[in-house]
């Protein structure tokens, strides 16, 4: 399903429906998904639909650009570090794009969403929740729920800590697809309490598409350095 | 007769050396200043629409804007011929005149400042100060505008907002919310809890963490009374609030817990006896 689309199209996937038909001359596009339809009629001349996986942080609405992921704790000891894969929850983008301009149309996902604050009421952040095991290797995953995370932990300090969670700012997100969904991200554990977190822009597989990003334009590159986890890990 | 521009232009107004053309100059200076001060404070807002927040946005807007003008009337002044090194000297005896005259407008003004660089409210906020309820329009120089729940436009001087308690219902990240939930008391409370613990989880915006606390409060003349904690985040804790409580209430029903009406039951002693017509008498 993920990919670019001109004219009209239809793809099915499960539960999903995607589709631009044209009826009378105009061109709607259709969605339905775990019950819910959405449509818009489309007015275009040249602009192509692209659908891709996008932060997960837009559903039921946007309300934060935090994402955090819990999982198995983990001992960590001073110095070492450790390659995980977690597990993410996949947003469905659906973008209209022409010569000038790139404008989202829909976003849609499987399941339900949760929300937590991380840190204190007064200081802390709202960030979307999701819980995840630990795995050592790639696991399978359905590429329109979950994606995976490729997670580079290095503790930096000078004392055993306990790992997990990890929080992200997601308009850093870089989500790439091809049989699955996935973003490679980093950790570094810089005290008990604090460490700073990134996304890194490169392929998990060789071959995989990057998606569009929903919060691009919100980005300052000059500042754009990955999110502090000021609040703790454990 | 003919009618010479030029002469106009030198004729004095009887102020120092002060011409009509020296005022128009000065004229024409602010009203530049001006229009180049809406033209860049325009273009600041869009370009940093996207990046920074609505009021941080309108601040830096606003700090441009003024500071514009102030240049301009800097750079004009001297076609008035005003030595400003005078404002110096005159600055004592003015400063006093002008202070006392302009008490509340200094006092609006510096209160003002205060709370664009202290932010205790910021634009979109929903707050109440000095008995009005609303939400934040605008802060500006010398007031603060608050649109009320009920769409009324309110302005309060700033002076008068930095002095008040201020409540802001969103300055912080969440904030908790409180249902009361009463049973009968041959129900399981327990099983309540537990109901009403499952249908917060399935709230997104019932935060995971705080986590919802659900408990028997107190046993009360007619019901037992369960208390809900939940935290939700700030500016979304109003769709919690009232989405959550029917749901229980429902979920609650539909397990055959049922919230009791008040009753009262009378024991009578000897038992109670109708006289007349055919009633029978009970024990």
């Amino acid at each position: 399903m993920f990919g670019r689309y001109r004219g009209t199209f239809r793809r099915e996937c499960g539960d999903i429906l995607v589709e631009a038909e044209s009826v009378d001359g105009l061109v709607t596009y259709r969605r339905r998904c775990a019950g819910q339809t959405f449509e818009r009629i489309l007015v275009s001349n040249t602009g192509e639909v692209v659908i891709n996986p996008v932060e997960p942080v837009n559903l039921p609405k946007e309300i934060t650009d935090f994402l955090l992921v819990e999982f198995s704790p983990m001992m960590i000891e001073p110095g070492a570090s450790r390659t995980v894969y977690l597990k993410f929850p996949v947003e469905i983008g659906v973008f209209v794009e022409s010569a000038r301009d790139i404008e989202v149309l829909d976003v849609f996902a499987f399941g339900t969403q949760k929300y937590t604050l991380y840190g204190s009421p007064t200081n802390g952040v709202i960030a979307r929740y999701y819980e995840s095991a630990v795995y050592p290797e790639i696991p399978q995953v359905d590429p329109f729920r979950e994606g995976v995370m490729e997670l580079s932990i290095h503790n930096t300090c000078r004392e055993w800590v306990e790992v997990s969670r990890v929080v992200f700012e997601s308009t850093d997100m870089k989500i790439y697809y091809g049989d699955f969904v996935a973003a490679t991200a980093t950790m570094k554990l810089l005290t008990k309490t604090m460490a700073e977190t990134d996304f890194v822009d490169a392929p998990l597989r060789p071959g995989m598409v990057k998606s569009i990003e929903l919060y691009t334009a919100r980005k300052i590159p000059a500042i754009d350095r990955g999110y502090l986890m000021e609040w703790g890990f454990s | 007769m003919t009618f010479n521009v030029t002469e106009v232009l030198e004729i004095p107004l009887g102020v120092g050396d002060i011409t009509v053309e020296r005022l128009l100059y000065f004229a024409v200076i602010l009203t530049v200043g001006v229009i180049f001060a809406k033209v860049v404070a325009t273009n600041v807002r869009r370009a940093l629409s996207e990046r920074l927040p609505v009021n941080e946005r309108e601040l830096l807007a606003k700090l441009v804007y003024y500071a514009i003008i102030i240049w301009a009337f800097v750079v004009a002044l001297p076609q008035l011929e005003f030595d400003l090194s005078g404002l110096l000297v005159a600055g004592g005896i003015a400063g006093l005149v002008i202070g006392f005259a302009s008490q509340s407008v200094v006092s609006n003004l510096i209160s003002g400042l205060f709370l664009m660089f202290e932010h205790p409210i910021r634009i979109g906020d929903n707050i109440n100060v000095a008995d009005v309820s609303g939400s934040v329009e605008d802060i500006r120089v010398l007031s603060t505008v608050i649109k009320t729940y009920d769409g009324i436009y309110i302005r309060i001087p700033n002076e008068k907002v930095f002095t008040s308690n201020i409540t802001n219902y969103v300055h912080n990240a969440a904030r908790r919310f409180t249902y009361e939930i009463r049973i009968r008391h041959q129900d399981d409370a327990n099983e309540a809890i537990r109901i009403a613990k499952e249908v917060i989880e399935t709230h997104p915006f019932a935060l995971k963490s705080p986590a919802p606390s659900v408990f028997v409060d107190n046993l009360g003349d007619n019901s037992v009374n369960l208390t809900a904690y939940i935290w939700a985040p700030a500016r979304n804790w109003w769709e919690v609030r009232t989405d959550l409580l029917w749901k229980i209430k429902r979920a609650l029903e539909e397990n055959g817990i049922e919230i009791p009406f008040p009753q009262r039951t009378v024991w009578f002693a000897d038992g109670l006896e109708v006289k007349g017509g055919s009633g029978e008498r009970k024990e």
